[in-house]
C-alpha cells in the first residue's frame, strides 16, 4: 500500500520519460499491427492507416493511462500552485507586502512558540526521560541525605538519585576568588539519569572530589582546555579533579534554561537534594507513588519527622514526570506558563492582523481580477474549483511568508539564545529549530492562508457567472461592505493587542521609576561567600561579620554599613506561622516576610523608623528578644495601637518565648515589587543561630559607584578564598525588574508590530476605498459640490468606521485586559485610562492620515479627469 | 471490427486475464492482446484503449515490472514481467473467478 502511494509521488519527478515511453509503446503497437496487416496483403501505407484506425484514441488512450499513476488532487494543487506563483510574479508589490505582512506574523508566532517550547516544555538532556520521575516526599521539595541514602537502599525503583540545584561553590583561580553556581547531584547521578557527557566521563558512584564541567564554563573559564580532563580545579579550598566536560547543548532535568557552572557530587551530610527515580519498565506513575509512600512510612520509623506529632513523610508524597505541565504544576510555575499562554494568544492576535492585511490585499485584488474569474466560471470551472486556486494563491502567500518568517525565527531565537538576563542562577536558552517548530509553522501557515484567503475566494466567486460578469469594476466600489468588515475587525483586535501593549510598557516604566521603600540608590550590596569547610561554627563566622562591619564602616565615602539574611528583592523569606500578642490569646495566622538585620540596617537602606528604635548591639543572643515589625504588620496584629513595648509569641511549631516589639518601619518591597499589603518581622542579626556562608553586606554611601572597588578590596583582605561580588543596589535591582522588563520589552514591541502592520493594512484598505470613490467625487464636483463638503463626508465616512472599530475594541480590551491584572504593578490598573486613551488617539490618528491623503487627491483632480478615472 | 460476437468482459476480469497471460513469461503489449485473442478462439478482444491504462494500474500495485527489449521484429517494446506479487495476486484472483463462475453454473443448473 505504502509501496503503491510511494511509486505515485515519484511520478510527477519522472512526468516527461513516462510521456516519451508511452508514446514509442503505442507507436510500436501500431506498427506491430500495421506489419501484420501488410504480410496478410495491405500495402504498407493502408496498413499504417487501418492498424491506427482500429487502435482508436491515441490521446484518451495516454489521457487513461497517465491517470494510473496520477493522485489527483495532488497534481491539481501543484498546477494551482504554479498559476499562483505565475499571477503572483505578475503583481510583485502585491505579493511583497502580503508576504512581508505574513512573515512578520508568522515570524512572531513561531518565535514566541520556540521560545515557550525551549523554557516551558524542552527536554531534559538524559536517557529515556519518559521512565524518570520527580518525586517529593512529606511536602518538602528537598531531601536530607541520610533520608535520601535510606530511599536509595530500599531499592524500590530501578535507582534513585538526587540534586539540588541552587548551590553555590567558591572557585580559586590565579589570585582571584570565584562564586560558582554548582549543581550538587548524588555519586549516582548520572548513572540514573543517563546524562550523556562530550568529553571525559561522568562522576562515578563512590568519587567524592570530581567535578564535571559545563560546556559554557569549560569555554569562558579554561579557554575550551582540550586537556582538561585530570586538571584539578580548587573549589571551596580543595582539589577536584576534572572528569568530564558535557555537551553544549546539556539540559539540565529541572529546565528553564538553567545553566549551572559544574556538576559536583553532594558529598555533606548536611546536603539536600530533590529526588529522581528511575522507574522500573512497565511501572506506572501510580505505582511508583505507592511505593514511595510504603517506603517513607519505613522512613518514619528511622527518622521521625520533626515538625510534629502526627506528621509522617508519607504525607504529601509527590510522583511526577520530569517534563510536561505536570511537573510545571508541581513546581508552582503556573503563572510562568500562564504569562506564556497569554503571549501565544498575543501573537495569534498579530497573526489575525497579519491576516487581516492579505484579506484585504486579495480582496482588492480579486476585484481587479473579476474578469478573468468571469471567463473561467463561464468556460465551466465550478466554483468549488476557482475557490481551490484562489485558495492556492493564497496558500502560497502562506508558504512564503513562513519560509521568511523561519528566518526571522532564527535571527530572533539566535538573540534570545544570546541574552544573559539578571537572575540569582545562570540561565541559557539553547533555542533550536526542530520538528515541533516545522509542525507549528506549517499549521499556523496552513491556518493564516484559510483565514486570509477563504472569505475573499468565496466573495469573488459568489452569485456565480451572471453576477460576476455583470458587475463591472467601477460597480464595485460602491459596495465594500466586506472590506467595511475587515477594517472594523482589524481596528478591533489591534486595539485589544495595544492595549496589552501599552500596558506592559506603562507598567515598565512604573516599575523602574517606583520606589521599592528603602533607598537604592545610595546603597551598596556586597555579597562575600565563605567556603563552608572553612567556617564550622558560628563563632567564626560572626569574627569575620564583626571584623568586616568594622572595616567598611571604616571606608572614607561610607556613611554606615550593616549585614542582613536576606537582600530586599533578590531572595524569598516568606513563611506562615501563629502569632499570638499579648492583649489577646486568639492566635493569628499571619504570611510574613522575615528578615534578620545587623543595627544600622534602617539607617543604611533609608528605610524610616516611624515608632520606637532601630537594632543596637546590645540586641544579640542572650538579651531579652526584640523585633521591629512593619506597618502592615502592625495595623494586622496590634490594630490602632502602638505595637512598641508589646510582646507577641509564635505558637507554631511550639510557643516561644515572648518578643518584644521594639520598633516599626515603613512598609517597603520584600520580594517582588508587584507584591502589596505584605507583612514583616524583622529580628537582630546577632540574635538568631544563624550559620551562613552568604554574607550579605549593606553598605550606605552617597556615591555607591565610588566605594565598590574599596569594599571588595577590604573583605578580600579579609579571608582571599572567599568569592566576593560587589554592587550599587540600582544594579541588583534588576532580578526584581526582570518580570516587568520582559514584559515591557516582548508586549511593548508585538504591541508596536501590531500597531504597524494594522497602520499598513488601514492604510491600504481606506486609501483604497477612498481611490475607488474618485469618479464619483468628480461627479459630485462636476455638480457643483464644495471641497470642502465632499472632504467632511469622505472623512466622516473614514473616521466613523475607524471610531466603530475602535469602540468595538476598548469594549473587547477591557475585558481581555483584566486577567493581566495578575502581571502588573498594583499602582496600575488594567483600565489605565492613560493607555486607553493613548491607543485611541494613535489608531484615529493612523485612521486620519490614511484618509486624508487620498481624499485631498480626490478633491483636488480636475473633475473631467476624475469623470474619467478608471 | 465485429463487436458482436465479443461477449462483455465481467468486471475485473481484464487483471486476471492479463496476470494469466504474463504467467507464462514476459511479453509486450501487442502481444499480450494477441495471445488472449487467440487463446479465446477471437472470442476476447482486448481494446488498446483499455490495455494500457490496465497495465500501467497493475505497475503502480507493483504486480508488474516492465523493462525495455527488443521484439521479435526487431522492434525496441516494452516487456511486462509478472512480479512474485503478482504471481500471488494471480492465484488469489483465479481462485475467487472459478467459486464465482461455479456458483454462477449452479444457480443456472438448478434454478
Amino acid at each position: 500500500m505504502l509501496k503503491e502511494l510511494w511509486r505515485r509521488l515519484l511520478y510527477p519527478f519522472r512526468r516527461g520519460r513516462f510521456d516519451r515511453e508511452l508514446e514509442a509503446e503505442m507507436r510500436f503497437h501500431i506498427e506491430t499491427r500495421a506489419d501484420e496487416l501488410e504480410a496478410s496483403g495491405l500495402r504498407r501505407h493502408a496498413a499504417l492507416a487501418q492498424a491506427r484506425r482500429e487502435f482508436g484514441s491515441a490521446v484518451r488512450a495516454r489521457e487513461d493511462t497517465r491517470s494510473a499513476w496520477q493522485i489527483r488532487w495532488l497534481e491539481d494543487l501543484f498546477s494551482d500552485l504554479r498559476y499562483a506563483f505565475r499571477a503572483l510574479r505578475r503583481n510583485p508589490g502585491f505579493a511583497a507586502a502580503a508576504i512581508f505582512s505574513l512573515a512578520l506574523g508568522i515570524g512572531a508566532n513561531t518565535t514566541i512558540f520556540s521560545l515557550t517550547m525551549e523554557f516551558l516544555f524542552s527536554e531534559p538532556s538524559c536517557r529515556n526521560p519518559e521512565t524518570l520521575a520527580s518525586m517529593q516526599i512529606g511536602g518538602n521539595s528537598h531531601a536530607y541525605m541520610p533520608h535520601y541514602r535510606f530511599l536509595r537502599d530500599a531499592h524500590i525503583f530501578d535507582g534513585l538519585a538526587g540534586s539540588n540545584e541552587e548551590s553555590e561553590s567558591n572557585w580559586r583561580f590565579g589570585n582571584d576568588t570565584y562564586d560558582l553556581h554548582v549543581m550538587r547531584v548524588t555519586d549516582n547521578f548520572f548513572h540514573v539519569v543517563g546524562v550523556p557527557v562530550a568529553m571525559g566521563r561522568p562522576i562515578q558512584p563512590g568519587e567524592r572530589d570530581v567535578v564535571v564541567l559545563s560546556d559554557r564554563f569549560w569555554k569562558a573559564r579554561l579557554a575550551a582546555d582540550p586537556k582538561v580532563v585530570g586538571k584539578a580545579l580548587i573549589i571551596d579550598g580543595r582539589p577536584y579533579t576534572v572528569s568530564g566536560v558535557l555537551p553544549h547543548n546539556h539540559r539540565t532535568v529541572l529546565g528553564f534554561g538553567l545553566s549551572p557552572d559544574l556538576y559536583v557530587p553532594a558529598s555533606r551530610e548536611s546536603d539536600i537534594v530533590a529526588l529522581i527515580a528511575r522507574l522500573p519498565e512497565g511501572m506506572s506513575l501510580q505505582g511508583a507513588y505507592a511505593r514511595l509512600v510504603s517506603a517513607s512510612k519505613q522512613l518514619d520509623k528511622v527518622y521521625p519527622p520533626d515538625w510534629g506529632p502526627r506528621s509522617s513523610w508519607a504525607n504529601n508524597v509527590e510522583v511526577v514526570p520530569v517534563a510536561g505541565l505536570e511537573r510545571l504544576k508541581s513546581l508552582n510555575m503556573i503563572p510562568f506558563t500562564a504569562f506564556f499562554g497569554m503571549l501565544l494568544i498575543v501573537v495569534g492576535l498579530v497573526l489575525l492582523i497579519a491576516c487581516a492585511n492579505v484579506s484585504s490585499l486579495l480582496l482588492a485584488r480579486a476585484s481587479a481580477r473579476r474578469q478573468e474569474l468571469a471567463i473561467r466560471l463561464a468556460i465551466g470551472a465550478g466554483r468549488g474549483r476557482i475557490v481551490r486556486q484562489l485558495l492556492a494563491e493564497s496558500l502560497l502567500l502562506a508558504l512564503l511568508g513562513m519560509a521568511a518568517g523561519f528566518l526571522l525565527n532564527l535571527w530572533l531565537t539566535g538573540v534570545m539564545n544570546r541574552v544573559q538576563l539578571p537572575l540569582p542562577v545562570p540561565v541559557q536558552l539553547l533555542i533550536q529549530p526542530d520538528w515541533r517548530l516545522l509542525v507549528y509553522s506549517m499549521a499556523v501557515a496552513g491556518v493564516s492562508a484559510l483565514v486570509a484567503g477563504l472569505m475573499p475566494a468565496l466573495k469573488a466567486t459568489r452569485g456565480g457567472v451572471s453576477a460576476v460578469l455583470k458587475l463591472t469594476e467601477r460597480q464595485v466600489g460602491g459596495r465594500w461592505t466586506l472590506r467595511n468588515a475587515l477594517v472594523v475587525g482589524q481596528l478591533a483586535v489591534s486595539v485589544v493587542l495595544l492595549v496589552t501593549g501599552f500596558l506592559f510598557v506603562r507598567n515598565m516604566t512604573k516599575a523602574m521609576t517606583m520606589s521599592p521603600g528603602f533607598d537604592a540608590d545610595h546603597t551598596v550590596w556586597a555579597l562575600m561567600r565563605l567556603v563552608p569547610e572553612k567556617y564550622t561554627t558560628v563563632a567564626q563566622t560572626r569574627s569575620v561579620i564583626n571584623n568586616a562591619l568594622n572595616e567598611l564602616r571604616a571606608l572614607p565615602g561610607a556613611e554606615s554599613a550593616s549585614i542582613a539574611r536576606v537582600v530586599p528583592l533578590n531572595g524569598n523569606s516568606r513563611s506562615g506561622l501563629e502569632i499570638r500578642t499579648d492583649l489577646s490569646d486568639e492566635p493569628i495566622h499571619v504570611q510574613f516576610h522575615n528578615n534578620d538585620v545587623a543595627p544600622d540596617y534602617f539607617q543604611t537602606m533609608g528605610i524610616p523608623i516611624l515608632d520606637g528604635r532601630e537594632f543596637v548591639p546590645s540586641d544579640r543572643k542572650g538579651a531579652p528578644e526584640v523585633a521591629i515589625i512593619n506597618e502592615n504588620m502592625s495595623r494586622r496584629l496590634f490594630g490602632d495601637r502602638n505595637p512598641v513595648g508589646h510582646t507577641f509569641r509564635y505558637s507554631s511549631p511550639v510557643v516561644s518565648a515572648p518578643v518584644t516589639i521594639v520598633g516599626v518601619a515603613k512598609n517597603s518591597k520584600y520580594f517582588t515589587l508587584g507584591e502589596e499589603n505584605e507583612l514583616a518581622v524583622y529580628t537582630p542579626y546577632f540574635q538568631a543561630n544563624l550559620s551562613v556562608v552568604n554574607l550579605h553586606f549593606l553598605v550606605r554611601a552617597s556615591r555607591p559607584q565610588g566605594v565598590v572597588k574599596e569594599i571588595a578590596q577590604a573583605l578580600g583582605r579579609l579571608d582571599s578564598s572567599a568569592a566576593i561580588e560587589v554592587k550599587p543596589m540600582r544594579n541588583a535591582l534588576g532580578f526584581a525588574l526582570l518580570p516587568s522588563r520582559v514584559g515591557g520589552a516582548l508586549l511593548g514591541s508585538m504591541g508596536l508590530l501590531g500597531l504597524a502592520l494594522a497602520a499598513i493594512g488601514l492604510y491600504g484598505v481606506l486609501a483604497y476605498a477612498v481611490s475607488r470613490r474618485i469618479r464619483e467625487i468628480g461627479l459630485r464636483m462636476a455638480l457643483g459640490a464644495d471641497g470642502r463638503a465632499i472632504m467632511r463626508m469622505v472623512l466622516g465616512q473614514s473616521l466613523s468606521l475607524a471610531g466603530i472599530g475602535v469602540a468595538i475594541g476598548l469594549g473587547l480590551a477591557v475585558f481581555a485586559t483584566r486577567p493581566l491584572a495578575m502581571f502588573l504593578v498594583p499602582e496600575l490598573s488594567t483600565t489605565d485610562p492613560m493607555t486607553f486613551l493613548g491607543v485611541v488617539a494613535m489608531l484615529l490618528g493612523v485612521a486620519l492620515a490614511a484618509t486624508l491623503g487620498p481624499a485631498w487627491r480626490a478633491v483636488s483632480v480636475d473633475p473631467a479627469i476624475a469623470l474619467r478615472y478608471q | 471490427m465485429p463487436e458482436t460476437n465479443i461477449p462483455e468482459l465481467l468486471p475485473g476480469t481484464l487483471y486476471l486475464l492479463i496476470l494469466r497471460t504474463l504467467a507464462r513469461g514476459p511479453l509486450h503489449g501487442y502481444a499480450i492482446a494477441r495471445r488472449i485473442k487467440d487463446s479465446s478462439e477471437e472470442a476476447l478482444e482486448i481494446e488498446e484503449g483499455s490495455l494500457y491504462p490496465a497495465l500501467n494500474r497493475m505497475l503502480v500495485k507493483g504486480w508488474l515490472t516492465d523493462e525495455w527489449g527488443i521484439s521479435e521484429n526487431n522492434r525496441k517494446a516494452r516487456f511486462y514481467k509478472l512480479t512474485p506479487e503478482g504471481r500471488k495476486q494471480l492465484e488469489r484472483e483465479s481462485r475467487q473467478f472459478n467459486r464465482l463462475v461455479e456458483a454462477i453454473q449452479l444457480v443456472m443448473r438448478t434454478a
